[in-house]
């Protein structure tokens, strides 16, 4: 089927097949690799991306879902010139290790300083709940959304 | 030596990377005509290969090959002994054992190829319980490799004299502990990429802890020359430990250098669960003695490792887990006997502490029990018995500086306190 998707501020037409998981579409078919698949089952955040701003498993949608929808994924935050507060908070604070959750991680994390610049720790976990870290850097990923949510006040 | 460092934040070098979505994980790489392949995992935990018949996933539009265990021109692999086939040709010994692989144009035919394969089990009953495996009349699993007996490999430690001992002892604590099989969920699945070069070179780009193991494991099962394997370690998306034996490397190898294409191949979660290695669960029988002074005087412990279906890294595992059995204190009377079983659960091999973790449950609860019986906190209890320079640990080593064991307690004595020390 042919299709419009909207990713990071450039449109694409595309022809998909109707049963086409958005992950795949972005990986194979766009080349954005930074969004990752870990379970495949909507359990540990990898592949979130931000679709109108919120937060979700691009395992879990079909492309044909995302239409006329706003999509960003970890390529859209920022580059090595203009990086994202929270890129540069979870490199400077070492919360990243082995990095398969990061981008998931972060799309997360500016999905909720996008609606809340002043969160409460609890307030962090929360909106981290659905990315899985397994080298365990929770306490880190969460200072460094702090350190990046004070950047965004500032 | 230079030690401005420590006690700094470096900048990771492959942070910015990580956190621009640039890094490229295995799955992450492709190579133009590149196929894909997929592989057929036993269901059954022990079972006799009748036959398998490829003849319908062949005939399938789209299938390039289809590679069952006489494709394979040295069948084997292992870390420590190659006890492990790329492909099965007769024995299953775990579920998840692979049959057959299949490359196709598609991930979908390559999975539809796969389910298409028929092969004629026998099924036979397996061996789950470690201590059933032990026993002398129990079937053998490796009998050509690991002879009648399922036992791989007993480590035996004696210090001292356990008679004196057991004399001394004022209290006697006896206890069995059971840890559980854990996977380390690493949260990149397997993948790789393996192609052959311009040069003639089979390329395979893997995210792996070993990769010069890797490719020698991928040339002896091909019949390769080192020279013509080339391992690229791509980034690795966690590992602890799980990344240390062969997963698709020497699949993906052999369909790359057969076909001469390039081969895509990349683990569901639920291939990933079924196909790597798992933390030994252990069983942990202890009799611990001390005085009524609280000076630990015995201790016997048997330690059973269950090595799961193959050997990979199990022997230095348990080794592990026999050294570190009285944990950090000294006893001057000692016996450990420490055993990897062969069985047919999933294989057992590193993960984080490749062995030392288990035995702390065991000797801990132990220090808390004999503490209760003789009155004392378990702080006093450990502080007691703690290693510090000049101990000689159950397999004779003396330490000789960087003890740190007695100040450390101390320093947490004002937080145990308060709320850490039940006493």
């Amino acid at each position: 089927m042919n299709i419009e998707l909207r990713v990071n501020e450039q449109d694409f037409r595309l022809v998909v097949e109707p049963d086409e998981r958005l992950l795949d579409v972005l990986r194979n078919r766009l080349g954005l690799i930074g969004t990752k698949e870990g379970c495949g089952e909507g359990e540990c955040g990898a592949c979130t991306i931000l679709m109108d701003g919120k937060a979700v498993n691009s395992c879990l949608v079909l492309a044909a879902q995302a239409v006329g929808h706003e999509l960003m994924t970890i390529e859209g935050v920022g580059d090595r010139l203009h990086p994202h507060p929270l890129q540069k908070s979870f490199v400077e604070l070492g919360a990243v290790q082995c990095g398969f959750c990061t981008p998931g991680m972060i799309l997360s994390a500016k999905a909720l300083l996008d609606r809340n610049s002043q969160p409460s720790e609890e307030e962090i976990k929360e909106a981290m709940s659905g990315n899985l870290c397994r080298c365990t850097g929770y306490d880190k990923i969460v200072k460094a959304v702090q350190r990046a949510a004070e950047e965004v006040a500032r | 030596m230079n030690e401005a460092v420590v006690g700094t934040r470096i900048e990771r070098e492959d942070g910015w990377g990580k956190v621009l979505g640039e890094t490229h994980f295995p799955a992450d790489v492709n190579r133009p005509g590149e196929l894909y392949g997929a592989v057929l995992r036993s269901p059954h935990a022990h079972a006799h290969i009748r036959s398998v018949n490829v003849r319908a996933a062949a005939a399938l539009p789209g299938v390039v090959g289809v590679f069952t265990a006489e494709n394979v021109p040295h069948n084997a692999h292992g870390v420590l002994f190659r006890d492990q086939q790329v492909l099965v040709s007769e024995c299953v010994r775990m579920v998840g054992d692979p049959i057959a692989a299949v490359a196709a144009e598609t991930e979908k035919i390559a999975r539809e190829a796969i389910a298409r394969v028929e092969v004629d089990y026998e099924i036979l009953p397996g061996l789950f319980d470690p201590e059933e495996a032990m026993k002398p009349d129990a079937p053998a699993l490796h009998p050509d490799m690991h002879g009648p007996s399922n036992v791989l490999y007993h480590l035996p430690i004696r210090r001292g004299d356990m008679q004196a001992g057991w004399t001394k002892a004022d209290v006697v604590v006896e206890k069995e502990y059971r840890t559980q099989m854990l996977d380390h969920a690493f949260l990149q699945p397997e993948a790789v990429l393996a192609y052959v070069d311009e040069r003639g070179h089979l390329v395979v780009k893997v995210a792996t802890q070993y990769a010069h193991y890797d490719r020698g494991e991928i040339a002896h099962a091909l019949g390769l020359k080192y020279s013509q394997v080339r391992v690229k370690t791509m980034a690795v998306g966690g590992a602890f430990g799980g990344r240390e034996d062969i997963s698709l490397q020497i699949i993906a190898g052999l369909m790359a250098w057969t076909l001469r294409k390039p081969i895509k191949m990349e683990n569901t979660r639920t291939e990933s669960f079924l196909s790597h290695s798992k933390r030994h669960p252990m069983r942990l029988y202890y009799k611990t003695g001390a005085t009524k002074d609280g000076k630990l005087v015995a201790l016997e412990a048997k330690i059973i490792g269950d090595a799961g279906a193959y050997s990979s890294w199990s022997p230095n595992v348990v080794r592990k887990a026999a050294i570190h059995a009285t944990g950090p204190y000294e006893i001057p009377n000692v016996q450990i006997d420490s055993y990897a079983v062969l069985t047919n659960n999933p294989y057992s091999g590193a993960m984080r502490a490749f062995g030392a973790a288990q035995p702390v449950l065991a000797y801990e609860s132990q220090m808390d029990l004999l503490a209760e019986a003789l009155g004392l906190s378990p702080l006093e209890m450990r502080l007691r018995n703690i290693f510090h320079v000049g101990s000689v640990t159950a397999t004779g080593q003396m330490l000789t500086s960087s003890v740190g064991m007695a100040k450390c307690l101390q320093a947490l004595t004002p937080y145990l306190a308060t709320k850490g020390d039940a006493s």
